[in-house]
């Protein structure tokens, strides 16, 4: 029956509107929140004769427009590539960083490099050599060895620093996956409520978003949305997070409460809904696995292996020369096998007994000292040892290079989706503005039929 | 990547990450060029870095063998000086020698040769034990100061003193003593007694064998002296070889190690003019909005 229900018509349109500029005017308010997802206004035209039915005949023209609910514009693939996408980036990020500064303190190539002393260290032989019974010549010497040793604890001791400081970056890191972990928990169980009472997560939604994203960056765990708007978190098999059950997270291995080396390799213990488990972390803790379990411990040992080489040569070298006073020579290096690099130290103290001769007694022959400099610099091992380390860098700074170009793309299929366009904002709110006078006008036009029909009929003038 | 919608955050991001490429190649240029060296750490090139670090090696053995062919050049010459020296003596003390078989016979005439040769052997002596750098040049790996003692018996210590100068190149800088004046009992030192002692006595049969020995002797110090010359010479070749490698290696060194000047300048200002562009399309881009046309 057609008659003046469409005043109500317009009603259905003029709250429509209102609703639609509300979640537009949010959408522009949170152009630039980090993680907020742009709101989209879900509707259905509203006829009550959708369902037909027996004596039932539906004479009117539609009732207007109702609001069904306002929806995140999120794709669950996408999120899932970005979160993955996102812990392979960190774990890159954190090695190309650390590996830089190992670089760095190298200085090599260099005159203030290692290369750089045991050249220096041969050419003294040769000077002695030149003026065996010299003390200056002897001294040089003494102080090249003491030179090699003192930049060979410097190189050591560059290097542990910044495995010390990647395991105080672990314990760090895993605080944050602890909070992270007990916070997406709670959040899983307000979404849960608040979707059962009808009142709206979507902000709840946002935030467990960028908490998985963040997990995935730290640790490479994978989330998953399950139906109820909860999100589980695996890592390795082991579940962080259900529902709204937290794991506890903790080290297991590798790394010592102190922030000391415990001799293990860095791995997390889980305890959690199922169960407890140990497993070995991706992402940013990932990273810095692979840098104390693999590159820089393989550093250090080929450098002890250098070391222990040059050492034993020269010294094996120079026990066959006798000294300025004609006795047999002896050690010049004095080391550990077991930790090369942290005991070497130059056992000469007397520069007199430096053996550069290669006759016994008394004379200034020279020869030990010169086939003491025929060794030569025994530096190819550690050019091949920094060249590694740099092909390493490489190698991690090329693969960043291709993951950050992923990274983008996904993040960007991400904002293609769901971030906020002004552009299209004001296209809405014009828009809605538009239907809330032309619904207005609706209103006035009924009124007046209205008023035709109430004060005006069988008026005759 | 199809762009089906653009969105602001999209437009930051984007802008961003390429401001952020831009300022990082102007900063590695940057670098390069404060440093003025394009090898600043292994991973700028792992193959440059071989390479520089062979060459520095190399460059710093060619120094050395710079150092030891300058110290085998003085140790020679030093020696050279001396035997030069030693053959205007025995020279000298032949023509005394001489004079008495010409004629000069009178007894006080001849005591007066024979105490001149008597000092010209002390003054041989005094040749042999010539140092250089504190070390007898005559006397091999001596852990003393002389070669001979006064009497003219050899007191040093046979040995080699080598130089490295070149890849397995190794020269002998001293001169072994008794190659010069000859084996104790036969040595100039003795043939020079001999002549003071026959000219003291008017032994003519004697100052005559005595002469012939010291000729035999004179021989014997050329042959020695021309064999240490073939010697220096050998040193100065070598020395001037390795400063020519030294000069050759700095400037490979170069090649690997220091940036390309100009190349760099002119890349350092590309990369400004990029970094411009993207500075100058971003304002741009995040300047406009459907708001300033509307209405």
């Amino acid at each position: 029956m057609p008659g003046f229900g469409s005043i109500n018509t317009a009603l259905t349109a003029l709250r429509y509107a209102r609703v639609g500029m509300d979640v537009a005017s949010d959408n522009v308010a949170n152009v630039a929140t980090e993680g907020y997802t742009r709101r989209r206004v879900e509707s259905a035209s509203v006829d009550q004769g959708a369902v037909p039915a027996m004596w039932f005949r539906s004479t009117g023209q539609g009732d207007g427009v109702a609001v069904t609910g306002i929806a995140r514009v999120t794709d669950e693939v996408l999120n899932g590539r970005v979160r993955r996408e996102h812990g392979r980036q960190s774990s890159l990020e954190v090695q190309q960083a650390s590996l830089r500064r190992v670089e760095d303190g190298l200085a090599e190539p260099g005159p203030n490099g290692l290369a750089a002393a045991l050249e220096r260290l041969s050419s003294s032989w040769d000077t002695l050599s030149h003026d065996a019974g010299g003390a200056a010549a002897r001294g040089a010497v003494l102080s090249a060895a003491r030179d090699v040793v003192d930049t060979v604890r410097n190189q050591r001791r560059h290097v542990e620093d910044e495995m010390a400081d990647q395991r105080t970056r672990a314990l760090t890191d895993v605080t944050e996956v602890q909070g992270l972990v007990r916070d997406l928990a709670a959040a899983n169980k307000a979404i849960v409520s608040g979707t059962v009472n009808g009142s709206d997560t979507n902000a709840l939604r946002d935030s467990r978003d960028l908490m998985a994203v963040r997990l995935a960056e730290l640790t490479g765990a994978q989330a998953t949305v399950q139906p109820d708007g909860s999100a589980t978190v695996v890592l390795g098999g082991a579940t962080l997070v259900r529902g709204a059950t937290a794991a506890t997270v903790t080290i297991a291995s590798g790394v010592a409460p102190d922030g000391s080396d415990d001799g293990g390799p860095l791995r997390l213990g889980v305890v959690g809904p199922d169960g407890s488990a140990e497993v070995t972390p991706g992402g940013e803790l990932g990273g810095v696995a692979q840098l104390l379990d693999q590159t820089l411990p393989a550093y250090l040992s080929g450098l002890a292996d250098v070391v222990a080489a040059v050492a034993t040569a020269v010294n094996t070298q120079h026990r066959a020369g006798y000294d300025a006073a004609g006795d047999p020579g002896g050690d010049v290096f004095s080391f550990d096998a077991a930790d090369v690099l942290g005991t070497l130290a130059v056992a000469v103290t007397d520069p007199q007994r430096l053996a550069a001769a290669g006759v016994p007694g008394p004379s200034r022959d020279a020869s030990n000292a010169v086939a003491l400099h025929d060794l030569g610099t025994l530096g190819g091992a550690y050019q091949q040892l920094v060249t590694g380390l740099g092909n390493t860098s490489v190698e991690v700074g090329r693969q960043l290079a291709n993951q950050t170009v992923l990274t983008q793309q996904v993040d960007m299929a991400q904002q293609d989706l769901g971030g906020v366009s002004i552009d299209e904002e004001m296209v809405n709110l014009t828009t809605l503005q538009r239907q809330y006078e032309a619904a207005a006008r609706v209103m006035t036009t009924v009124d007046s039929l209205l008023d035709t029909l109430i004060n005006r009929t069988g008026l005759v003038r | 990547m199809t762009l089906g919608r653009v969105t602001q955050q999209q437009v930051v991001q984007r802008s961003l990450h390429h401001m952020q490429l831009g300022s990082e190649r102007l900063s590695r240029l940057q670098e390069q060029l404060t440093t003025g060296r394009s090898i600043n750490r292994p991973s700028d090139s792992p193959t440059g870095t071989a390479t520089a670090m062979r060459l520095r090696g190399s460059m710093a053995q060619a120094e050395q063998r710079e150092r030891a062919a300058a110290d085998g050049a003085a140790w020679l010459a030093v020696a050279d000086g001396a035997m030069s020296s030693a053959t205007a003596v025995v020279r000298n003390a032949r023509e005394l020698g001489q004079q008495s078989v010409n004629g000069a016979t009178s007894p006080a005439a001849r005591q007066a040769l024979a105490a001149s040769v008597t000092q010209l052997r002390a003054d041989l002596v005094s040749l042999a034990n010539t140092t250089h750098l504190d070390r007898p040049v005559f006397g091999g790996v001596t852990a003393g100061s002389r070669a001979y003692d006064d009497t003219g018996a050899y007191v040093g210590r046979e040995g080699a003193v080598v130089r490295s100068v070149g890849d397995d190149t190794k020269v002998r800088v001293d001169v072994e003593g008794r190659s010069v004046f000859g084996p104790d009992g036969d040595s100039v030192f003795t043939h020079l007694d001999d002549l003071a002692t026959a000219l003291g006595a008017g032994d003519g049969a004697a100052v005559s064998t005595a002469l012939d020995r010291l000729s035999q002797d004179l021989q014997r110090i050329g042959t020695a002296q021309s064999e240490a010359g073939t010697r220096a010479a050998a040193v100065d070749r070598a020395g001037q070889a390795a400063t020519d490698q030294r000069l050759r290696l700095q400037g490979s060194l170069s090649e690997v190690e220091n940036v390309d000047l100009p190349e760099t300048v002119v890349q350092l200002r590309l990369q400004e003019v990029a970094y411009q562009a993207a500075l100058g399309a971003t304002a741009r881009v995040l300047q406009p909005s459907l708001m300033d046309f509307l209405r």
